[in-house]
């Protein structure tokens, strides 16, 4: 919503207001400013009078005028086809500087002297109004001959654009922001006074009739006019130049400039499309559906309240006889009714939809008030009708109630002035309560919070002073909390080994997910309205996106690319879950001088070491999960706490390629099967340990969780720790390899004799010998 | 004798010292040899021979003791300059990662709430109609909704528009008293040069009795976290409309780039909006079957806060895993 000061001034005086208190009140009530901009007219500009125009001898297209500028006549010569019309005109006189570092001297033009210009808007920094120069007239005040241009206020105006909230309706119009400001600021309003003098003495029955069929939602005004000549005026069309409001011809500038300035919807018909057989123009409002109010002529729908007009029955600048109707209709119905069918709107019902004035009789008396001053119109008497009975929502107001939403004591006094200004109509209900009655153009306001609301605005939410809130002590370390904090666990020891925190979207390309075999929605819980082909359906998998994060390293010459991402996935299902994924691409490290600047690049044994300093100790088995990013022969499920909770596996080398990305290891895992568990201490023996080494002969196939299988499940109490350290592999061991196991042996009650770790390691050789085939080496 | 004396002083290393030490103080040594020759001294001089000779042998131990300290400390010199490096070429080796900005400034937003006793409460992305407009007072075709272009899925469902259903599931889920935020991930179908498809907020919510809680303590602890966050800045609270609050206001700092003087990031106001917050709207309450009850709520968006914080000039590297960009954080 733009205004600008000189127009809000026609409703309140803002004498006394400066433009810096006017920005800080507006937004301080919560009509935010987005720009506020004085317009500056350079000196020198000043009214002149048009006294001869002539076709220059030797330039079509040229003019040369005679000009009164007051302090004498001055020959100018103008390249405007439209200064043959104008008496009063703008002209830079010699030494006016004008914006773009222009500066008016003596010219010649085509051997003809031209002492000044003729101005056009945009060339003394006005907003852009149409071709040619501007021809002036007295609705800018008296026109003095002379008399700088600058000095009119109306002219050199502050344009202030307003960022409305969508609750504010009443304030898209001039007299609806006025209204707030005179609330805020304690200034009253101007009385709007006009008597319309109906110059035709036939009522508008006499032409015209008005019937309407179902139950109306809205009010209708219509007034019956003929028109010898329509014109509008130069300050029409610059204050609609100012406030970025586009009308086509006259009676449209005319209707768009009432509409901003009342906010009362406006439309105008040629008056034939009502004519019937009878030549009765016959106007039939019908009501089709709840908040669908057609207004039917000739039987054919001639517009929709509130929505659009058809173009064959708008009246236009050539219209003889004109049925001009006010509007209004409740936003909420509206837009509900707009909403549910197909109906094309038109520009007024951003308008509409966000609630008009219905003071009706205001706008249609405003329209007179300016046709009269510019228009050869004549109007019937009187005006048809349809009002609908509306109840006023009246909200009960205690001073109590409102102090202790806000805060801070208000007395009623201060809320009853503030209420009224804003238009409410205010009953006693008892000592420090009222009856607030809505007015109608505050569809918004329903209950009481509604009221505080603008209390608050009105007086200032600075001016409010801030207390902490007292509360009952009660612990909030809830599961979610917990999650939270070990989730920053992860990550911290994430960043520890040398990952970077991926942040991507939860979205992922449906087809890609499906090139590599990842699971996607189900096709009918899809996302109906993507925003883009890559981004068209939600993940099941982190690592398609930190394969693109990679990728996009590449491109920026990165070397080592660790990334990670604790985020959400969703199955076929759209069930959500979190994952917690790693991806490593290319040198394991930075060079240095320690790897002579050639570090290797990331292998298997790195990238587990990694992964496992950040989730905590694994198993690593056979993979078992199927998709197109794992390498077949070098990938493995991994298991904690007995349970598979995800995995870990060199990136396929055709993905790879596809991705164009050095060597890749990836992992994704199950979070929750990571979160922190509780954990009891064993007790620790007194007694010294001894560390056993076994080398095996074992089938080359034979992988090494199987032979831990068989050793774990020997029950032998004094066996601690088994783990493996070497694997070893040539000609002479054939399909054969040798595997070094390392064990620990310890007792809790006693210092282990040489035969205890014999028998042990005894058992241990004989189970190796008849499960998994071994020999000793 | 001062031979002997001399032989210690001159002994180069810890080698020939200890041949020396043998030679003096050894078993077949020369002071061993002179001691043996006491046999033969008579009695009387006895006393003054032995005491002439253990006085020989203190002086002796103390020159060798002396020459010992000063070889050994030059041996141990020796070694340590031979295991000398210039320790300036491994600054480049320490690897280690960076936490995301974005995700930084939400923990530390979380830190602060945390520390006030709010619990931290979550809930689904997909959501429905219900619990992401209907109850926060966003009625069907309501304006509002017009703000927050959304994602929907075929069968009606939605990706939340914003972190406030997490309120609602909250207050249905549990009884008041309710002190909370909800961080996470929220939906717009909007994507420029400031906007994406995907960003987070943390959402506040205080629920207690009727009459207790006011827009007085909304602004206290608004102040004061915003203190926290940018130090010493001006705070305004400027009116606003949000369909689930009511009254409502928007909040801005001073201008952390100009310091209110006006600049480009501030759009020349001198201030920067960061934060949307008011008392609860009735209908909220309402909606999840609460009644007599007081409360405010607060929203903002983190990727905001951490461009301000950090000066990060462009959102839409934020959720490209950038490295040249997160190395910065490390």
């Amino acid at each position: 919503m733009i205004v600008t000061r000189s127009w809000l001034s026609e409703f309140i005086d803002l004498s006394s207001v400066s433009n810096e208190k006017l920005y800080e009140t507006f937004n301080s009530i919560g009509l935010e400013v987005d720009s506020l901009i004085q317009v500056e007219i350079p000196k020198k500009v000043v009214i002149g009078k048009v006294i001869s125009c002539e076709k220059h001898p030797d330039a079509d297209k040229l003019n040369v005028c005679q000009i009164d500028v007051g302090s004498g006549t001055r020959q100018i010569v103008c390249g405007a086809a439209n200064v043959v019309d104008a008496e009063y005109v703008a002209v830079a006189t010699i030494g006016a500087e004008l914006p773009g570092d222009f500066v008016i001297k003596h010219a010649k033009l085509r051997g003809v002297e031209s002492e000044g210009m003729v101005c056009s808007s945009s060339e003394i920094g006005l907003p852009e109004m149409g071709k040619g120069i501007m021809i002036l007239d007295e609705s800018i005040g008296e026109l003095e001959v002379g008399r700088e241009l600058s000095s009119y206020e109306k002219v050199a105006d502050t344009i202030i654009e307003l960022e409305l909230t969508a609750n504010r309706g009443d304030c898209l119009s001039i007299y609806g922001v006025a209204r707030d400001l005179s609330s805020a600021l304690d200034i009253d309003m101007k009385p709007f006074e006009y008597k319309q003098e109906d110059k035709i003495k036939l009522g508008i029955a006499r032409e015209a009739e008005l019937r309407h069929t179902g139950e109306m939602d809205a009010d209708l005004h219509y007034k019956l006019a003929t028109v010898e000549n329509i014109s509008d005026s130069f300050l029409v069309q610059l204050r609609l130049a100012m406030v970025n409001v586009e009308a086509q011809g006259k009676l449209a500038s005319l209707l768009a400039y009432v509409t901003h300035t009342t906010g009362v919807i406006l439309r105008a018909y040629d008056s034939r499309a009502f004519r019937n057989s009878e030549n009765k123009i016959c106007v039939l409002p019908a009501a089709k559906a709840k908040g669908i109010m057609e207004v039917i002529g000739n039987q054919k729908v001639l517009s929709v309240v509130g929505v659009n007009q058809e173009e064959d029955a708008m009246a236009t600048d050539e219209t003889n006889e004109l049925l001009i109707e006010a509007s209004y209709i409740n936003p909420d119905i509206l837009s509900e009714a707009v909403a549910t069918t197909s109906l094309k709107t038109d520009d007024l019902y951003y308008k509409t939809s966000r609630g008009a004035n219905p003071d009706l009789n205001f706008g249609l008396s405003f329209l007179a008030s300016m046709m009269d001053s510019y228009t050869d119109i004549s109007c019937y008497e009187g005006s048809l009708n349809v009002s609908v009975e509306r109840e006023h929502e009246t909200v009960i107001v205690d001073a109590k109630e409102i102090s202790s939403i806000i805060g801070m004591d208000v007395e009623i006094g201060k809320i009853v002035t503030i209420l009224q200004k804003l238009g409410f109509e205010i009953n006693t209900m008892g000592h420090d309560v009222i009856a607030a009655v809505v007015p109608l153009f505050r569809h918004d306001i329903k209950h009481i919070q509604d009221i505080s609301e603008e209390i608050v605005r009105i007086i200032g939410i600075n001016n409010i002073e801030a207390k902490p809130f007292v509360f009952a002590e009660k612990p909030r370390l809830n599961d979610t909390t917990a999650r939270y904090q070990a989730k920053k666990e992860f990550k911290n020891r994430a960043v520890g080994v040398s990952f970077y925190e991926n942040v991507s979207y939860v979205f992922s390309e449906r087809a890609l997910l499906e090139k590599y075999g990842f699971s996607t929605v189900e096709e009918s819980l899809e996302l109906a309205n993507p925003i883009a082909e890559e981004l068209n359906t939600l993940r099941s998998t982190i690592l398609v996106n930190l394969l693109n994060a990679v990728k996009r390293n590449v491109s920026y010459s990165k070397k080592s690319i660790p990334l990670f991402e604790i985020g959400s996935v969703f199955g076929s299902k759209r069930e959500q879950s979190e994952v917690i994924s790693f991806v490593f691409s290319g040198q394991v490290e930075g060079e240095n001088v320690r790897n002579a600047g050639k570090p290797q690049m990331i292998d298997f044994a790195s990238f587990t070491q990694k992964v496992g300093a950040v989730v905590g100790a694994f198993e690593l088995v056979p993979c078992t999960y199927e998709n197109g990013l794992i390498h077949p022969y070098q990938s493995a499920n991994i298991i904690v706490d007995g349970k598979v909770c995800g995995f870990l596996s060199k990136l396929h080398p055709t993905v790879q390629e596809s991705f164009d990305i050095p060597e890749t290891f990836i992992a994704e895992l199950d979070f929750d099967a990571l979160l922190p568990q509780h954990v009891n201490a064993t007790p620790i023996s007194k007694f010294q340990g001894v560390y056993k080494d076994l080398s095996v002969v074992i089938d080359k196939s034979l992988n090494y969780f199987e032979v831990a299988k068989v050793l774990n499940g020997l029950d032998l109490p004094i066996l601690k720790d088994i783990y493996p350290v070497d694997i070893y592999e040539d000609e002479k061991l054939g399909d054969k390899k040798s595997l070094t196991v390392r064990f620990f042996i310890q007792s809790m009650e006693k210092t282990l004799e040489d035969s205890d770790i014999e028998a042990v390691m005894g058992e241990i050789m004989t189970a190796l010998e008849s499960e998994c085939k071994a020999e000793l080496r | 004798m001062e031979n002997l004396e001399e032989k210690i002083v001159q002994a180069d290393s810890l080698e020939t010292l200890e041949k020396v030490r043998v030679e003096l103080f050894g078993k077949k040594g020369v002071l061993a040899a002179q001691f043996a020759k006491m046999k033969d001294v008579p009695g009387p001089e006895k006393k003054a021979f032995a005491e002439g000779l253990n006085k020989q042998k203190t002086a002796l131990q103390e020159s060798f003791d002396a020459r010992y300290e000063v070889l050994k400390s030059e041996e141990i010199e020796k070694v340590l300059k031979s295991e000398a490096i210039d320790v300036s070429l491994y600054g480049t080796l320490a690897q280690k990662g960076a936490l995301h900005p974005v995700m930084e400034t939400m923990d530390k937003i979380i830190d602060y709430f945390v520390a006030l006793n709010f619990a931290v409460e979550s809930g689904p992305m997909v959501e429905d109609d219900f619990h992401n407009f209907e109850a926060l007072n966003l009625p069907k075709y309501h304006p509002a909704r017009d703000m927050q272009d959304t994602f929907y899925f075929k069968d009606g469902g939605l990706l939340r528009t914003h972190t406030s259903p997490v309120q609602i599931r909250t207050m249905m889920q549990t009884k008041p008293p309710i002190r909370m935020i909800a961080p996470g991930s929220v939906f717009r179908r909007d994507y420029d040069l400031t906007h994406t498809p995907m960003f987070h907020q943390v959402e506040g919510l205080v629920v207690d009795d009727k009459d207790k809680v006011s827009f007085a303590n909304l602004k206290s602890i608004l102040i004061d976290f915003l203190h926290y966050m940018f130090g010493d800045v001006d705070v305004r609270f400027r009116p606003s409309f949000f369909p689930f609050t009511e009254p409502s206001a928007e909040v801005d700092i001073s201008c952390i780039f100009c310091e209110g003087e006006g600049c480009r990031v501030c759009s020349h106001t001198g201030w920067l909006e960061v934060l949307g917050c008011g008392i609860v709207d009735p209908n909220v309450f309402k909606a999840v079957g609460y009644e007599d009850v007081s409360g405010y709520a607060f929203g903002l968006g983190v990727e905001r806060f951490a461009m301000l914080m950090h000066k990060i000039p462009d959102l839409r590297s934020l959720f490209e895993g950038d490295i040249r960009l997160l190395e910065q954080f490390r």
